[in-house]
């Protein structure tokens, strides 16, 4: 296999649950060496948090901690004490990258801040991902993923009916988002340090994320001009028509056919009925305006159908409708097979373990090793033994008093 | 060392995306210091030029402000690309370039010749970052899709929606921004790459592989269990908290968000709702009995939350260490003092002489704060690119932009 793309970048992962250990997983993804630090006895909370096998929990067996740690190195060290502090302080000085996910006051208060940090190795890039950022009236805050995404407006613009509560997708979609955010800032802030002159802290909101470039994109700009501002409709797309989702025999489909050939192309699948050559139709403006009769017509038609017969004869009359397809339909599709998008990897105690690979592909330089996700503390003897020097009765003697 | 510099400075990145997600590909390189330019054209618009709202009312192409901030760090120059002349130019500018986006079909390139080998044979190192909605090859690789609806094929629209509904349509594309930021971290791997080897590559970047890895928490539950989940509202997508919600304030449309974990926050909760006698009842005493009572949870919460304000009531909430936070609309988006503090909007001023609200540096470097520039009116970039960049004699750049080659 072709060393990684990231080979040669040291990182060091002081992340629970989903933000930094996401971000720390695309490092490695793509070949960089990382270590996640987890606190001794219980680690990570997702390791907590499950899915587990059977539904019991086990802290070695928690799918989103499985998925979310593939391809990295763990230890256990507590650097609230003080001799955990020096030894983490000596592991962050060798690194690259620190990426974390503490609030910033529990930092502060364990003396591993940026500033402290910054002193020890000044070429070292800080990715700092918090629901709210270190700085601004909310950063000590606590929030969890659905807080930062709530504070962003996304749900309560684009997301849920009109009259019920804001919605946020099914996932940790702000996590996600922040996430993918500090991977790409501080990796930039990483290849760029000769010439700015050192390492230095790159400060993600997850909130604040979206906000900016999900929301505040598209509907700021407007809003400050005019003072006006739109809600969720649950509808899908408001302005044009058809654009929702809509039930079938079987499921769901996106339902699109703005243009006036995806319009055209969908009344012949649907077998060309009248209403659909009425001239009011023929604009997507107009058929948003008259959506209320038009989308039961489309649904008993589709209510016929299968999800996937409606989107083979869509998309081969060149319109863009898909079916809405659910996870185990989307985890089982040919196509993601054919390009080999799921890999299997190797857990002492879960086996053979499907995940999601890299998000993205590196032809020239792949790089992920197919390792799973480290046990609590498996490499403990490797990186305080060979990379910082301790011998095994210094080991064992940290190991007895809770450091590591 | 200049302070001043950026970490990408010297890169440069000729950016044929449209829409949304390629331009923010380019925007967050720019962010860091690249020197981008989209290659558009008036031969046909980019789609999100034609948009309202327009600044002051004036509906021209330079000034769509629903979609301005997308483009802000992007250069810009016009290249009719349906002329040979003006894919020669295009592939110049790819010569004296480092990286190259495109957010067409597959294919499409090719046929604007405009493809990997054209481009490598005028650049051997070019790194070309390529993001169709379902990768370069597959079954599924032709597959059209809206960034609306992409979301449809990864799994994560299944999961969208109230609790036992239907799926709900998120009503923007969520991916396209997403994309966008995920594909910058992708062409700077390549870039480091590049630096250790002195190769280029042809990223392969499958939109619909990307959002799926928003669904790994379900998917790890299907393989793991062979459950396969359904909209869930505004629950733990692992079912790990009660409560954990959306709830309703004081006044209209005005909501709460609560997330609680941990022992320590469930009491955090009581104590601030003035331990009601209900909350110490048998259903709610464990973390397991209000997993199991989450219904009656969510409903008693409501109650008691929808007689208070909702920025009130987030603080005293924080104050007894609880994770809350207001919900906020578009609007609260210019006044929140969250964030006001962090500038994340900034007015600024466009040289074609209106003031325009976009976002401003939403990620914080500590030593190298962003470039925000206002998003560019069309072609702003031509006379620097043609002339001083590529070369063209004034006469020539004349010609060409007289048959609309340069358009």
């Amino acid at each position: 296999m072709p060393e990684g793309a990231l080979a040669g970048i040291s990182v060091v992962e002081l992340g629970e649950m989903v933000s930094a250990p996401y971000c720390a997983r695309l490092f490695a993804d793509y070949g960089a060496d990382v270590i996640k630090v987890e606190r001794p006895g219980t680690g990570d909370r997702a390791r907590a948090w499950g899915p587990f096998p059977g539904d019991d929990p086990h802290i070695e067996k928690s799918g989103l901690y499985q998925y979310l740690n593939t391809g990295k190195h763990g230890i256990t060290l507590d650097p609230a004490t003080a001799r955990g502090r020096a030894l983490f302080l000596e592991l962050v000085g060798g690194a690259d990258v620190l990426i974390e996910n503490a609030s910033p006051r529990s930092l502060r208060e364990r003396g591993i801040d940026y500033a402290s940090l910054a002193a020890v190795n000044p070429r070292l890039v800080m990715i700092s991902i918090t629901p709210f950022g270190q700085t601004g009236p909310y950063a000590d805050w606590k929030g969890y993923d659905l807080n930062a995404f709530h504070l962003s407006a996304a749900g309560s613009r684009y997301c849920g009916r009109p009259d019920q509560a804001p919605l946020e997708h099914g996932t940790f979609a702000a996590d996600f988002f922040g996430a993918v955010t500090g991977a790409a800032w501080g990796l930039a802030a990483c290849l760029g340090r000769e010439q700015v002159g050192g390492g230095q802290q790159v400060d993600v909101s997850c909130a604040e994320a979206i906000a900016a470039v999900f929301v505040g994109g598209q509907n700021i700009g407007g809003y400050a001009q005019d003072g006006k501002f739109e809600r969720r409709t649950g509808v899908g797309m408001p302005l044009g028509a058809p654009a929702t989702i809509v039930p079938c025999k079987d499921g769901h489909v996106w339902m699109l056919a703005l243009e006036p050939g995806q319009w055209n192309g969908l009344a012949r699948v649907m077998g060309n009925p009248e209403w659909m050559e009425l001239e009011m139709f023929q604009d997507m403006f107009a058929r948003a305006q008259n959506s209320d009769a038009i989308y039961p017509l489309i649904e008993e038609w589709t209510m016929t159908r299968s999800k996937w017969e409606i989107m083979e004869r869509c998309q081969e009359a060149g319109v863009p409708i898909t079916a809405v397809f659910d996870v185990a339909e989307a985890a089982g599709h040919p196509h993601l097979a054919a390009r080999g998008y799921i890999v299997e990897v190797q857990h002492p105690l879960l086996g053979g373990l499907p995940v999601l690979g890299p998000p993205f592909r590196l032809p020239a330089s792949t790089g992920r090793t197919g390792m799973a996700a480290p046990l609590l503390g498996q490499h403990n003897a490797r990186v305080f033994g060979e990379r910082l020097g301790l011998s095994e009765s210094q080991r064992a003697e940290l190991t007895a008093k809770g450091v590591i | 060392m200049n302070g001043r510099a950026l970490p990408l400075e010297g890169i440069r990145v000729a950016n044929f995306g449209w829409v949304w997600a390629g331009p923010v590909v380019g925007q967050t390189l720019a962010f860091l210091g690249a020197e981008v330019y989209k290659i558009e054209s008036r031969a046909r618009i980019d789609m999100t030029r034609t948009l309202p709202p327009f600044a002051e009312g004036v509906r021209d192409p330079s000034r769509s402000l629903s979609n301005h901030a997308c483009w802000a760090g992007n250069g810009s120059v016009t290249l009719n690309l349906k002329k040979p002349e003006g894919v020669r130019l295009a592939l110049e500018l790819v010569a004296k370039s480092d990286a190259v986006i495109e957010n067409f079909g597959p294919g499409v390139m090719e046929q604007l010749g405009l493809g990997y080998e054209s481009l490598r044979a005028v650049r051997p190192d070019v790194i070309l970052f390529s993001m169709p909605a379902a990768g370069l090859d597959g079954p599924l690789k032709d597959i059209r899709t809206y960034g609306l609806s992409l979301t449809s094929t990864t799994g994560l629209d299944s999961l969208t929606g109230y609790l036992g509904g239907p799926p709900v349509p998120v009503e923007n594309a969520f991916s396209d921004p997403y994309n966008g930021i995920l594909g910058a971290f992708a062409i700077l791997a390549a870039l480091h790459h590049r630096r250790r080897t002195g190769a280029g590559q042809h990223i392969d970047y499958s939109q619909q592989e990307a959002v799926m890895q928003m669904v790994g928490p379900a998917f790890m539950d299907w393989t793991l269990n062979r459950r396969v989940a359904g909209p869930m509202g505004n629950r733990h997508p692992l079912g790990a908290a009660a409560p954990h919600g959306v709830f309703p304030c004081a006044g209209e449309d005005r909501w709460i968000s609560i997330a609680v974990l941990e022992e320590s926050e469930w009491r955090g909760l009581v104590e601030a709702m003035g331990a009601p006698d209900w909350a110490s009842a048998a259903g709610f005493a464990s973390h397991a009995s209000r997993l199991e009572n989450l219904d009656a949870l969510h409903e008693r919460l409501s109650e008691w939350t929808r007689r208070h304000d909702d920025r009130e009531l987030a603080a005293r909430l924080q104050r007894h260490g609880v994770a809350a936070a207001p919900v906020l609309n578009v609007a609260d988006l210019l006044r929140d003092p969250h964030y006001v503090a962090r500038k994340t909007f900034i007015e600024v001023r466009h040289p074609l002489g209106f003031s325009e609200t976009i976002y401003g540096a939403y990620v914080k470097n500590s030593r190298t704060p962003a470039l925000v520039e206002p998003g560019p009116a069309i072609g702003r970039d031509n006379e620097h690119v043609f002339r001083e960049l590529l070369g063209l004699s004034e006469a020539r750049y004349r010609e060409l932009v007289g048959t609309q080659v340069i358009y």
